[in-house]
């Protein structure tokens, strides 16, 4: 038996359809999956950025101790009544740079971080249009305890 | 020396750039250590430097003295080498010591020029910035707190 004959004894079509079937079928899913990669790609994405991002912000949070916190160094204990003194003078709210000139001119030391550390202990505290006030609040409280 | 990736990467101005926008970047940023009381701009001279605080605390004060302090990683100075009419409207002084990223406003410009999407990201955070600052600048207040 040779050529259609022995294929049709064989079921020799049946098996053909068969495993075209199977070849297109699997040809068809890979594609799929070949265009869904960038959905699953721009998941990972996601899901690694806001893993970052939570985690920067519990750092923050760690690193970055409330202002309430922090104690005022003496240095700058005994600068702060040397700084309300030329405040008084110039009067309130005043201008920052004012207050970095007038330190400088009457020959007080390292002016620029006295001022940034008197506004870390939020000892001085902004007005919200542009100048600056001494925190009398605070003050009193802290030579109260 | 020019600046790595990751520094860029980390900073606010630059989050939302790919790989290759921040590779533009990196060879036009610069580290800069600055001492206390350094002036980095002055109010009225043609904005040549644009700089990004790395660390460090510095005041920026405007006219009429009106200022506020920068204290963070990616706070910025030096907006008006890209907003017209290219001089810096504040003065910049170093509160302490500190280090910096500076790049020169000409390559900058042309930066944000030259690559349309990149110029688009930075220059929406950017105008975000100058309007937060706006009221320092002409003394309009509205109520905001920096």
């Amino acid at each position: 038996m040779f050529g259609f004959e022995a294929i049709i004894a064989h079921d020799g079509l049946g098996i053909s359809v068969i495993g075209i079937s199977i070849v297109f079928v699997s040809l068809i899913l890979l594609s799929f999956a070949v265009s869904r990669i960038h959905k699953l790609i721009e998941l990972w994405d996601k899901k690694y950025t806001s893993y970052q991002r939570v985690k920067k912000t519990q750092q923050k949070d760690q690193k970055t101790p409330s202002v309430s916190d922090l104690a005022i160094p003496q240095d700058v204990q005994r600068a702060s009544r040397q700084f309300k003194l030329l405040i008084e003078w110039i009067g309130e709210p005043f201008p920052l740079p004012k207050l970095l000139d007038l330190s400088g001119k009457c020959g007080l030391s390292r002016p620029h971080s006295t001022v940034n550390e008197l506004l870390k202990c939020e000892l001085i505290i902004p007005d919200e249009n542009g100048y600056y006030v001494w925190n009398k609040q605070l003050e009193e409280k802290r030579s109260s305890t | 020396m020019s600046t790595d990736i990751q520094t860029l990467k980390s900073l606010d101005l630059f989050a939302g750039l790919n790989f290759g926008e921040l590779e533009q970047i990196a060879p036009l940023m610069h580290p800069m250590k600055v001492t206390e009381g350094e002036v980095l701009t002055r109010k009225g001279e043609i904005a040549s430097t644009f700089f990004i605080i790395l660390s460090g605390n510095f005041m920026l004060s405007f006219n009429e003295e009106r200022s506020f302090t920068l204290h963070n990683k990616g706070n910025i100075i030096g907006l008006s080498t890209v907003v017209s009419p290219f001089r810096y409207t504040a003065t910049a002084v170093a509160l302490t010591d500190g280090l910096v990223l500076f790049m020169q406003g000409q390559e900058f410009l042309r930066l944000v020029q030259s690559n349309s999407a990149l110029g688009d990201k930075i220059m929406r955070k950017i105008n975000e910035i100058v309007l937060e600052r706006m009221p320092y600048m002409t003394g309009t207040w509205e109520k905001r707190r920096y």
